[in-house]
Order: C-alpha cells, then structure tokens, then sequence
C-alpha cells in the first residue's frame, strides 16, 4: 500500500489548508450563532428619527398628525426657514422634515395635494415616515366617509394602531416554523467541503500527476491499475475524514438541537453526496492542472462561483430567476435545494420525497459525469 | 542482457528511430553517446515500454519487454533525465516510496533505503524536501529513488544534465561502484568526456542510428585521425598552410581565430616534423598542444559534425 501510505502522507502536509478553513467555517457558524441565539429572528424593533413638523395651518387634522407622528418619532422644534431646515438636515440633526400647509384638510384630504418633504438624501428611514403619514390620511379619509364625526375619528385611529396583529408561524420543523441554528452551517457547508478536498487532492493530483513521476512509476514492478486502485482508496478516505468532520461540527457547536433533528441523516446523506462531485471535481482538476500557483484561483473560481449563484452565501430567495435557472447546472444548486426543504419540513409529502430524491440523484449523477470527464483527460494526458 | 533489433520509430513524419540494433552484455557500462534530438531517449523509451514502437523488437534477459513485463521491471532501475521525486515528501520518504514499489518487505525497505542514502551521501538531508536542494543534491537524490531497489540492470538517461563539477564526479563514480557491485548499466549522455571515463562499451547514434559501436579504442581506432595538433600562431599566410598540408601524416589543417588545427594519422613525430616546420620558416608561436583522439574526433570524423554542434 506504498502508494496509498504516500497519498496520506501528502494529506499530512497540506494538514494546515483543512485547519485554515474550518477555523474559517467555524467562526461564521459561531458569529452567526450568537447573533440568531434567541432573539433576532422573530422580534422587530420599530426605529425613531428626528423629525419637524411645521404646521402652516393649525387646524384640528394638522395637530392631530403632529400627534400620531409624535407618537412615533422624536419630534424636534425648528423654525420655518429654509437655511434653518438645510442647515438642521445637513449636520443630521433632523433626517425628515413635514410642512403642513395651511387649509391642510382641504388640500390634501380633499384635493388629495401631497404633503411637502424635505428629507437627508439617501435615507431608507424616510420612507416609512412617509407611509405613516400615508397611513393616517387614508384612515382619516376613510372614518369621515363612514360618517364617524371628527371626534371620534382619532380616537378610533389610535385603537387601530395599538392593535397587534397575532403572528404564529406554523411548525413544520419542530422549530417553532424558524430555521434551526444548525440549517446555516449546512447551508454553507458545500463552499467548505468542496474547498478542501479540491486543495488538498488538487495538491496531491498535481504531485502524482508530474511527467517524469508518472513515468517512473510506469516504470515500476507496480501495475498501473493497482497504484490507481490505491490512490482512489486515499481519495476515498480523504473525502469520507472531510465529510465526518463536518458531521462532527454540527454535534459539537449545536449537540441535541442537532442529534434530536429528525433530518439528521437526509442531512448527512446530503453533504455525502456533495463530497462526492466535489471529491469528482478535485480529480478532473488535479487532473487537468499542471502548476500548483494556478489551483488556488481556479479552486476560488469554482467555490466561490457556484457558492453565490446557488444560494450558499445568501438564500436562495434572494435570487433572480435568471439566476437560478443558471444554477441548475450546478451541483451546489441541487444540495441546497434538498437543503432548504429539510430545514422546513420533517413530514414530508411524496412530492417532497420526489424533490429530496432528485437533489440527491442529480450530485450524484454530477459526480458520476465529472468523474468521466477527469478520466478522460487523464488517460488523454498519459497518452499525451 | 539486451537485444535491440531493426527498432523504428515515427513520431509523424519525423524518424526518430530508424532501424537502431544494439547489443548490450551483462556486466558492462554501455554508454549511448549521440548529440541532442539523435534519438536516445526515445531508445530508452522504447526499451521501458513507455513509449509504442512501429518496427523491431526489445528483448531484455531474455524476454520479450512489453508494458506489462513486470518481472522484467523489478529488476530494472531507472533514472530519468529530469529529476523525478515528489516536492511535498522528505528526501528518505520519497527514496522509501520508489522502493516501495518493488518491494512490499518494510524491514528490507528500511535497510535499502538506508543504502541508498548513503551510497548517494545524503545522509545529512534525509528530511529535507527536494526543493530546498541544490541541483546536484537533486541528481543525487534522483538517482537514489532509482537504484534504492538493487535492480540488476540501471538505465540511466542524462543523469548529470546541469549537475556542479563535483556532484558530477560523485555521480560518475557512484555508477562505477554499481557496476562493480554487479549491475549492468546503460548510460546516455552527450558528453564524451563522461561516457569516455566510464563506459566499457559505447555506440554513438545520431538521427536515430547507431552510426559507429565498440570500446573506446576500438572507436578510435575506426578513424584516420591519431593526433590532433593545436597551434597558437599569428597571421600565417595561405602558402605555409599549403606546406603544412603537404608534410607527411598530415591530412587535415585548419586555421582560424589564430589557431592552427593539423589532424594527423598515426605516426611517430608528427609534431616534431611541424614544429621543425615551423622554426625553419621562422613563424612564431605560442601555446602547442598534441592529443590523442576523442569520441568527438571519431563523431566528427563519421558525421563531419561536432558532437556538440
């Protein structure tokens, strides 16, 4: 097993690529972690500006949008001057100003005339200060059609707005309806996987792979199919040591969160399957690659690459449709699917069994073609 | 040992090989001395299998040499022209796995490897990876990877390419001691001077030939040329070039860049006749020097080229 033991030994030596990226990994598991752990995820917190209200006008519906946004926003007393607003804008000491005009009710909630804004440029804020007002116009407009006297309109516009709507998320993953911490390091897990074993094997192809090495171990007693049989045997153990460390880092970081998961083994079938193409990908690389300067840029293409357009650093939602027919062609594409449907359901529908099925077949029918092709090349290099 | 016979290969239109016989016997340092591109290495490919021949026929101890003559490959030891280790494995590690390839014992290995790395003189780098070597070390190592198994039969191509003077003579020496320990070695070069001092037998190939075959004296003595005499002189005029021409033994003078080349046949006082030549015409000179033939005389004397050329 001289070559197999030599495989390992060169595994050994790039030891601190795989150290280099777990640490990498572990610290976003962590970050994300303490930033989701028990709150975040289901809480809002409404924000409050400093805003002006200038009132031109006086009248009871002015004063009573002076005070619905009070109510909201920390309001800031200036004085009706343009150099005044600018100047207040400017040092950010007011982020929206609201002139209400004189004849306000006639105006705007009659002539529907908009409010005049004055605003820091660029601001997202803003906008909801906009919606707000939006808001009680509408309502104001909408209780006097319904023939409720002034009176009463304002009153009834503060019980609507303290009603809380009453959310429940429907549980369908014994999460409480939200991810579970341990689905974020599972959906990041194909950019680990797939860039160690592309370094590590890539690296090793690379030495294995050298003119006149290769043709002093044809030169050998050693027949080339058992040298072969020996170095698919380190790959083999390469990507199943890969694969069980990644299956321990959810244990240690989330232990019976994890463990009680009743998707634990679709999971771990899952990023099998990934370390297969990507144990595919790193032979057809390796294979392909002579300099040992070009497999970092060409392994950071690849992660990197299939890791943004399929949804590894960011959901896929977030995705244009575009994008994600591209990323069909992907295998990452295929492992996050599974992915997303495992962190949502742990009943699932026939449908559902189809899909997870299908992402997993189609990694593996990944692997099986990429596999081809790295071994056509290669035998099209040993001829060459 | 080895029986080449009507070997022929093509790679497209090029002959590479164009009907090369050789002969090598059990026990000898058979040098294959030839210029750049004369077909030496692809000889030796073809001898290992590694590369398909379209005629002929390679017979080693007796058999036919195939790509799957594996008994034949365990007892052969091969050091390629460039040098062949792995960048990411220790000097012993990578001498350790070569022989690992011939030999499954671990306690055997281990003493062979210890050898090895003795008989090459690395022992003060045995952990030391190749590419923190000197070239010459990286020779050294190379060769190491290649003879670590004891193989009866040692082909080595070129092993001395950009090797440092010293590393060299180790290097030369070291395939003395193989052959005394019982190897039979192939050696190619296309430096005359080494394949001179150490082979017992050569063949001088070029465009895919063996073009001459035999001892060195035996080469030699294939040639017109006994002694080549070299001359520093300023500004000889035509004629005397002419009378020097017409002494006898004398079949070739050449002069340039102030350097009188007169090739003689074998005789006795060639270079007193030219030198009394010389001081009845009163012709100054400098520097003289007489020498015996080189393979580069005989090289140039078949090919009317320079071996280096």
């Amino acid at each position: 097993m001289i070559v197999f033991n030599c495989f390992l030994r060169m595994i050994k030596r790039n030891c601190g690529i795989l150290i280099l990226y777990f640490s990498i990994f572990l610290t976003i598991c962590i970050s994300i972690q303490l930033m989701t752990n028990g709150k975040g995820m289901g809480n809002f917190e409404e924000e409050r500006l400093n805003i002006a209200v200038i009132d031109q006008d006086g009248g009871t519906l002015a004063k009573e949008l002076r005070a619905y946004l009070g109510q909201r926003h920390h309001l800031v007393k200036i004085s009706d001057d343009p150099k005044t607003i600018q100047e207040e804008l400017f040092y950010r000491n007011i982020y929206y100003v609201a002139t209400i005009p004189a004849d306000f009710e006639q105006r705007c909630l009659v002539q529907g005339e908009k409010l005049k804004t004055i605003r820091v440029p660029g601001t997202t804020s803003a906008f909801y200060v906009d919606q707000q007002i939006n808001q009680f116009l509408n309502q104001v407009k909408v209780l006097k059609a319904a023939g409720y006297p002034d009176s009463e309109i304002y009153q009834k516009i503060e019980i609507i707005e303290q009603a809380q709507p009453d959310v429940a998320l429907l549980d369908q993953n014994g999460h409480g309806g939200v991810k579970a911490p341990h689905v974020f390091m599972f959906q990041f897990m194909p950019y680990i996987v797939f860039s160690i074993i592309c370094y590590v094997i890539s690296y090793i192809m690379i030495e294995f792979r050298k003119k006149p090495v290769r043709r002093r171990m044809i030169c050998s007693a050693m027949p080339p199919i058992r040298q072969n049989t020996q170095l698919f045997l380190g790959y083999l153990v390469l990507g199943i040591g890969v694969w069980a460390l990644c299956m321990l880092l959810p244990v240690l970081l989330y232990g019976k969160d994890f463990l009680s998961d009743a998707n634990k083994f679709l999971y771990m079938a899952n990023v099998f399957a990934l370390t297969l193409v990507s144990l595919a990908v790193s032979f057809t690389v390796g294979t392909v690659i002579r300099k040992p300067e070009i497999v970092s840029s060409v392994v950071n293409v690849l992660s990197l690459g299939m890791s943004f357009l399929c949804g590894v650093f960011v959901s896929m939602d977030v995705l244009g449709k575009g994008v994600q027919t591209a990323a069909q062609f992907l295998p990452f594409y295929w492992y996050e699917i599974v992915n997303e449907i495992l962190a949502m359901h742990t009943n699932f529908t026939s449908e559902q069994w189809l899909e997870i099925g299908k992402g997993l077949g189609i990694q593996l029918l990944f692997a099986a073609a990429i596999l081809c092709v790295g071994t056509m090349a290669d035998q099209y290099m040993t001829k060459q | 040992m080895i029986q080449i016979q009507n070997l022929v290969k093509r790679y497209g239109s090029l002959l590479a090989l164009d009907h090369l016989n050789l002969s090598i016997q059990e026990g000898e340092i058979f040098g294959l001395l030839g210029p750049n591109g004369s077909g030496k290495t692809t000889a030796i490919n073809c001898l290992l299998a590694l590369l398909k021949y379209d005629k002929g026929s390679v017979t080693i101890m007796g058999k036919p040499m195939k790509p799957d003559s594996y008994e034949i490959k365990r007892e052969i030891g091969v050091v390629m022209q460039e040098v062949a280790v792995f960048d990411q494995m220790t000097v012993r590690e990578n001498i350790d796995y070569f022989c690992g390839l011939y030999i499954r014992e671990k306690s055997r290995r281990k003493k062979l490897v210890e050898e090895a790395i003795e008989f090459v003189g690395l022992e003060d780098y045995t952990k030391t990876r190749p590419g923190k070597l000197s070239g010459g070390l990286q020779r050294r190592l190379n060769i190491a990877c290649g003879i670590v198994h004891r193989p009866k039969l040692i082909i080595l191509d070129e092993p001395t390419v950009a090797v440092d003077p010293q590393s060299r003579n180790r290097i030369l020496e070291g395939i003395q001691e193989l052959n005394r320990q019982g190897s039979t070695i192939i050696y190619t070069s296309h430096y005359m001077e080494e394949v001179e001092q150490i082979c017992s037998r050569i063949a001088i190939i070029d465009h895919g030939r063996v073009l001459a075959s035999g001892t060195k004296e035996e080469l030699k003595n294939m040639i017109k040329t006994g002694e080549t005499i070299t001359i520093e002189a300023v500004a000889l005029e035509p004629e005397y070039l002419a009378d020097i021409r017409g002494l006898s033994h004398v079949f070739d003078v050449s002069y340039k860049d102030q350097v009188l080349v007169i090739r003689c046949s074998k005789a006795k006082h060639n270079l007193v006749s030219v030198l009394n030549y010389l001081r009845e015409k009163d012709i100054a000179f400098g520097k003289v020097f007489s020498e015996l033939p080189t393979l580069n005389d005989v090289f140039l004397e078949i090919t009317g080229k320079a071996l280096r050329d």
